[in-house]
Order: C-alpha cells, then structure tokens, then sequence
C-alpha cells in the first residue's frame, strides 16, 4: 500500500517529468511501478528517504530507463520536420482527389435527396388529405408520392452517412500517418 | 540498496548475466517487480539495484520476452505482474546454454587446462 506522502508526490512528479519524452502509456506505466516499488519498500519495513535514496535522483532513473530503451530522456529523436511534411503532402496528393469526388456527391446527394424526399412525403400526405395547392401537381397519386419520397429520403440518409463514414476514416487514416508529436519539455 | 560489491568487475559480471537470472527467476511463475528485486538481493553478488533492475525489466518487456499483467491487490491499486512469453523461454533455455558452456570453460581455464 503506497503511502501519500508529499515527498513521494514531489518524487514521482520530478520522475514523471523527467520521462518527458517516453509514450505517455510507458510512462504512466513506468511511474506506477515506482510508486508501488516505494510502496512495497516502505510495507517492508524501509524508511523513505532510503527508499528515495537508493532509487537515486529522478534524472538518473530516468536515463537509465531511457539507456535500455535506447532513447534520450529529455531529446527524443523527434520526427524531423522535413519528414513530417512529406507525409502531409503525401496525404494531400492520394486523398484530395477522392475526397473531394467522394463528398462533393455523396454530400450533395445526402442534402438533396434527403430534403427533397422529405418534401416528396410531405406533398404526398397533403395530396391524400386533398390540401395540395393548386400549383403542385402529383402525378403519381399520393400513396406512390410518400414511397418515392421515402424512398429519396432513404438513400439521401444513406449519402449522408457514407460521407459521414468516409470522414472518418479519413481521420483515423491521418491520425495513423501523422501522429500527434510528443510535447516539448 | 547499493550493490554490497561495488567493483567494477562484478557489476559487469552482474551486468552480463542479470537478464538471464531474471528471465530464470520469473520460469516457474509469475513475479513483480519489488519481489524480484529482493530476490536478486537476496542471491549476494547478484544484487543489482532497483533502478537498473527495473528499467531492465522494461527492456525486457519491450523485446517481447517478458509480458505484463495486471492483479488485484488487497490493499491499493493493482499491481503489474511479469510472466515469461514464448520468447522468453526460448531465451532463457538459450541463455541458460551459453552460461553452462561459459561457466564450464571458465572453470577449466582456472583449473590450468592447457591444449
């Protein structure tokens, strides 16, 4: 049982910091460990500032973890800028085109069939409850009018969510290609 | 706990042959990182200190020999536990080869073999 004592805190928290540039889930694990290590000391009968003592200063624990992972602790080797630019345009060149056909239709379809089906519905209804206006002429009869609308709202539904899928794939394909850089320390 | 023995010598011995006696300790079951520390120590020269044992430990894990796990502890959060992958045993039958041959040629060169 680990417990919370503000000279662990501060420990951890220099520790924590010290790992600026280890992935954040290595490094929440990497500190859980260490504090369960205090904690496991101190349950064995060992005082704190031994504890504290034998784990040595944060910066040092902290290069000795990166020496293994072979990885600086305070300057990873960043992506380089050139690198992460060429990804960018990479990107731009493959998706633009696709992404553009792909929503310009799909979004187009997805507000004109939807809103225009639901027009068509509205219309039908109003042409079987006889309050079309005179203007408005069905042709089809107002059951067959509601279906066809129905049917355009339907697929212009069905537009929409793919442009809405493709989005987000998209996204998720960014992300994987350009991942979020490590924050500066 | 500092190394009784901080010659320079031994802590290079300990260096080469820490990952195999870790990887020996965790064969039969699983461990956690404080209980194979006091394990070490517990074995004379081969108490290495927590912050080269545990950072070793995630070295390990990141080479795919070791994996993690969680398990609930009574008192406290879970607590991450080390158990050997497929890798690990390969290793360590592999490691444990090496040390029988090395430790075997060591004794025969004290004993004054001569070709």
């Amino acid at each position: 049982m680990t417990i919370d004592h503000p000279l662990v805190h501060r420990y951890l928290t220099a520790f924590e910091a010290a790992l600026a540039s280890t992935a954040p889930d290595d490094r929440a694990e990497i500190v859980a460990e260490i504090r369960q290590h205090i904690g496991d000391a101190q349950a064995a009968g060992r005082t704190l500032d031994d504890v504290l003592h034998a784990l040595g200063p944060v910066d040092a624990l902290a290069r000795a973890y990166a020496l293994e992972l072979a990885i600086s602790p305070r300057s990873a080797p960043r992506e380089p800028r050139s690198d992460r630019w060429l990804k960018i345009l990479g990107l731009m060149a493959v998706a633009s085109l696709p992404s553009f056909i792909v929503l310009t239709v799909l979004g187009t379809i997805g507000i004109a069939f939807t809103l225009s089906g639901l027009a068509v519905i509205i219309a039908g209804i109003a042409d079987a409850s006889g309050a079309l206006p005179g203007w408005i002429r069905n042709d089809i009869g107002p059951a067959a009018a509601i279906a066809t609308g129905a049917g355009l709202t339907v697929a212009g539904m069905l537009a929409g969510w793919g442009a809405v899928a493709y989005t987000r794939f998209l996204t998720r394909l960014v992300r994987r290609v350009l991942p979020p850089r490590p924050a500066h320390s | 706990m500092a190394p009784p023995d901080t010659n320079d010598w031994t802590s290079q011995l300990r260096r080469g042959v820490l990952e195999l006696c870790i990887l020996q300790i965790l064969r039969d079951e699983p461990s956690y990182g404080y209980e194979i520390v006091t394990t070490l120590e517990s074995l004379g020269p081969l108490a290495a200190g927590e912050n080269t044992v545990y950072p070793l430990l995630r070295r390990l894990k990141a080479d795919g020999l070791l994996e993690t796990f969680l398990r609930e502890s009574p008192a406290g959060p879970p607590r991450q536990y080390y158990r050997l992958t497929a890798d690990g045993r390969r290793r360590l039958a592999a490691l444990g080869k090496d040390w029988e041959a090395m430790a075997d040629a060591v004794a025969r060169c004290m004993k004054g073999d001569r070709p």
